[in-house]
């Protein structure tokens, strides 16, 4: 009798898996997979070159990367330092805003009239344009490169975290120098994380649409598409861009998984790990910490630039602002989509957060507890989100809206695209709950259900009184990340919400940096609150899960 | 009070390795039973099969006559202490203990009666309001007892649960835990490897082994009268000597012939004799008797009441536990005696 509700349990979830993710994806691939529209494709000089671009932007991304977050995981893990615990906090900062809202802050630091470009001037050298040409394409990718890293870091340093000091000891005392111990143990030990932390970041910058859309880079492939929108009814190319973008992100996260399940075996030795971290003595134990706050506060400069344009009047050609005022933010406030789009967003991002966190105990429970047949499939497909990008998914609805009369029914983006934003986030944002919770569950010894059926509970009230309680912390995990992500999500809001009413905080943000005149400004006001707003939401994820933060951002 | 009759239960996980072949027993009301054998003899789970955590392939269990095989855990009132004593972190000792009354929907006059009195039972009902952990291995062991006790079980199982204690604590719960089953008249099983535990404890004790009950008895049968050599090695450090059955009462071994309790035995059976080495007399090398054997001390053992002696004769090594030794040099000659009413004798 219990077996058939819990098989009835991840049917629920498998249906609606089936619906918002597979069924957009093939609705997608049947509009788009077509021979002579996939051959116009390739044929067109500007579509190649968008491909050829988004490419360029996702390997370069990934390198910065790791150049960034390499050099930080191993000095967290190897040194202790002073601000050690506070750094750790530092380094998620960059995460606490969409890059496309950083870029805003960024055109005021590399701008025509932006602060590098006067203090060249100064200094008597010709200004750069930093925004257009090969500058517009290094920019994008370095301000995603800042967005992304923590994913890295995150992985790199649990990774780090589970070596056992031994292994690396037992190469030291057979000889092994300090390179060589690092080239021979400790990063073929380190492939699953790079892996997992790579691949994600891989597939993210290759899809993203919101950076270089703000930098008005219109030949890479998720603006293209993007723009393609408004001209679908006469013009189906978009579908096939997304068929091809969905095509290489699955190509690309199957490598990395598949390089992933074979090393996977040699690294499940995993002994009493201690800490090998080596304290500094003198001036130099701050020396890590000073590198740390330097690549943060550079990680952070778009948000610093972000913050100074929202307060001030004029910023032309001058090192810093030349009048500060909070007219910005009551701008910000009272436009008339500010208001009611942070309403819409939290009503899109609760709703998501529910249904996430709903779909995502039960895909977990079936995986690690009730270990149901199927249940892996179940896991699998949970996880699909990783590799199908954002805008594909986006893009499959609207489709399914255009091709099904029950889709269009219950579901027109036109009318009231509420249950389809946030079935879309939830969705987008499931694998990270899926995570968490499977991470909490592995983690409870089964004993402690068991000891509870054994005085008397039945099934509900041991998930109520028992599991739940012990997953707690897990629970809020998954369910703030699912919240914060969908409230900064890009793809599915520009595309999904199509009238103003029904904007939701980035769809606002973009249409207010549209404006001429002071609507960056009001729109870096509005960058602010937000910002704010997901610091609040992440310092709590972080003291609530600590270290364990890395294991949500896993493959 | 509860009778529990088990019948033909058996399981294996996978196909081909049974951990448990059909198996029957009887637990009678009131009785501190004990499963004594190694680690994977199928002990803990004929216990996880009585509380319902895990499914027998076949067979029958009865509570009382009541068939309950395919009872729910939750509708047992079989209250198990488990080896890690699974105590919820998440909740107070108090509320810990107070789960299973909770669940069983008592008042809230009788669970704080209930649960202060099997908390006192324990003697930690000062500590009713602490975080669990925040207490001492011992003190986590007591609440799990008494969160057992709280709910009046039918069926009281306990899974080794004084593995992880010290030496000093575990001599001292032995004596509490059968106190208070005793006290409260209780139904209990208790499963453990450790054969003075058991030996302690136990109304009566199911040695097992590779999933099959060897014998079933009180602590002396057991002891002083083994079934076969596991059973006897088990149970305590024991002197085997092989040899053939010579009628008579006799046996012919390589320590010549022996007199032994009487068996109807044909002659020229092969057969081992058991005695246990505290049942072994040293003597003086001239006093020669009936089953008296020369051997010469190689080694010893300190152990402070007793000192165990190792001696090398015609026929073999003999191990003789002595209390309240004597010094004794090594390599002297010595005369040992083995009284035929301390000899068991054993097939093969």
């Amino acid at each position: 009798m219990r077996r058939i509700y819990q098989y009835g349990a991840l049917l629920v979830v498998v249906l609606f898996l089936l619906v918002f993710l597979v069924l957009p994806v093939l609705t997608v691939i049947g509009a788009g997979l077509h021979w002579g529209l996939l051959a116009e494709v390739f044929r067109n000089y500007v579509y190649r070159e968008g491909l050829c671009n988004s490419f360029a932007i996702a390997l370069v991304t990934t390198a910065l990367v790791f150049l960034i977050s390499f050099p930080l995981a191993l000095i967290y893990d190897r040194f202790d330092f002073p601000g050690k615990g506070a750094s750790h906090l530092l380094v998620m900062l960059p995460m606490i805003l969409p890059p496309f809202v950083g870029a805003l802050g960024f055109q005021q630091i590399l701008g025509h009239y932006g602060v590098v470009n006067t203090v060249l001037e100064h200094l008597g050298f010709a200004p750069v344009d930093f925004l257009g040409g090969r500058g517009r394409f290094w920019s994008v990718c370095l301000i995603e490169a800042l967005h992304l890293y923590p994913i890295c870091y995150l992985n790199l340093v649990t990774a780090l975290g589970n070596l056992d000091p031994a292994l690396e000891e037992a190469a030291e005392n057979l000889g092994a120098g300090k390179w060589e111990r690092f080239r021979r143990i400790t990063l073929p030990l380190l492939k699953p994380g790079i892996l997992a932390g790579g691949s994600l970041v891989l597939v993210w910058s290759f899809t993203e649409l919101g950076t270089p859309l703000m930098f008005g880079y219109n030949r890479v492939t998720p603006v293209q598409i993007f723009n393609g929108i408004t001209e679908l009814e006469t013009n189906p190319v978009p579908y096939a861009l997304v068929v091809i973008m969905l095509f290489f992100s699955a190509l690309l996260y199957l490598a990395a998984k598949c390089i992933l399940g074979k090393s996977a075996l040699n690294t499940t030795v995993k002994g009493i790990a201690g800490s090998a971290a080596r304290k500094l003595s003198g001036w130099r134990r701050f020396l890590p910490t000073g590198f740390f706050f330097a690549l943060t506060l550079f990680a952070a400069l778009p948000h610093a630039a972000l913050l100074l344009s929202s307060f001030s009047l004029r910023w032309y050609g001058t090192l810093l602002p030349e009048h500060f005022s909070l007219v910005h933010f009551e701008n910000a406030l009272s436009n008339k989509i500010v208001l009611p789009s942070i309403v819409n967003s939290l009503h899109y991002s609760l709703l998501a957060m529910i249904v996430a966190v709903a779909a995502g105990i039960l895909v977990a429970l079936a995986a690690v507890r009730w270990k149901l047949r199927g249940s892996f499939a179940a896991d699998l497909l949970a996880m699909l989100p990783l590799a199908v990008p954002g805008i594909v998914v986006a893009f499959g609805y609207l489709g399914m809206s255009v091709k099904y009369a029950w889709a269009s029914a219950c579901f027109n983006p036109v009318e009231n695209p509420l249950w389809l934003l946030a079935v879309a986030y939830a969705v987008r944002r499931l694998p990270y709950v899926v995570r968490s919770v499977s991470a909490g569950l592995e983690q409870t010894p089964e004993e402690l259900e068991n000891a509870a059926r054994n005085f008397g509970a039945g099934s509900w009230r041991v998930l109520s009184r028992i599991t739940m309680p012990l997953i707690a912390a897990n629970l809020v995990v998954g369910a703030l990340f699912a919240f914060s992500f969908s409230m900064l999500e890009v793809s599915d809001s520009l595309i999904l919400a199509q009238k103003a009413e029904f904007y939701p905080i980035t769809r606002a943000i973009y249409e207010l940096s549209q404006i001429l005149g002071s609507g960056p400004f009001t729109a870096c006001a509005f960058g602010v609150w937000a910002m704010l707003f997901l610091a609040a939401t992440l310092a709590a994820a972080g003291t609530l899960l600590g270290r364990k933060i890395g294991a949500v951002f896993k493959i | 009070m509860t009778t529990v009759e088990i019948q033909g239960i058996a399981k294996s996980y996978q196909p081909g390795v049974p951990v448990l072949k059909p198996f029957d027993l009887t637990i009678e009301a009131g009785e501190l039973f004990f499963l004594l054998g190694p680690s994977g003899c199928g002990k803990s789970t004929l216990l996880r099969i009585l509380a319902g955590l895990v499914e027998p392939d076949s067979g029958v269990i009865r509570f009382n006559g009541e068939d309950i095989t395919r009872l729910a855990p939750e509708k047992r009132r079989a209250a198990m202490v488990f080896q890690n004593y699974a105590l919820w972190p998440h909740l107070s000792v108090f509320e810990n203990v107070a789960f299973g009354l909770r669940t069983a929907g008592a008042g809230k006059e009788t669970i704080r009666r209930e649960v202060t009195a099997a908390l006192e039972m324990v003697q930690l009902a000062d500590c009713a309001a602490r975080r669990i952990p925040s207490l001492s291995g011992g003190q986590q062991q007591r609440v799990a007892l008494a969160r057992a006790l709280a709910v009046n079980p039918a069926l009281l199982l306990l899974d080794e649960p004084l593995s992880n204690l010290d030496a000093r604590l575990r001599d001292a719960m032995r004596h509490e835990i059968r106190r208070i089953c005793k006290e409260r008249h209780l139904t209990a099983l208790y499963v453990t490897h450790d054969r003075q535990e058991a030996l302690s404890m136990a109304d009566r004790i199911a040695v097992m082994n590779g999933g099959i009950l060897q014998q079933c008895g009180t602590p002396e049968q057991v002891y002083n009268h083994p079934c076969n050599r596991f059973v006897a090695g088990f149970l305590g450090d024991t002197n085997f000597i092989s040899g053939e059955a010579a009628g008579n009462g006799k046996i012919r071994s390589p320590f010549g012939e022996l007199n032994v309790p009487a068996c109807d035995l044909p002659d020229g059976t092969t057969i081992a004799a058991a005695i246990r080495p505290e049942r072994i007399r040293i003597l003086p090398p001239d006093a020669a008797g009936m089953n008296r054997i020369p051997a010469r001390l190689t080694g010893r053992t300190f152990l402070g009441e007793s000192c165990e002696w190792q001696f090398e004769a015609a026929g073999g090594t003999v191990d003789v536990l002595e209390f309240a030794p004597p010094e004794r040099r090594i390599g002297d000659e010595f005369l040992l005696e083995l009284p035929p009413d301390g000899v068991v004798l054993l097939r093969g």
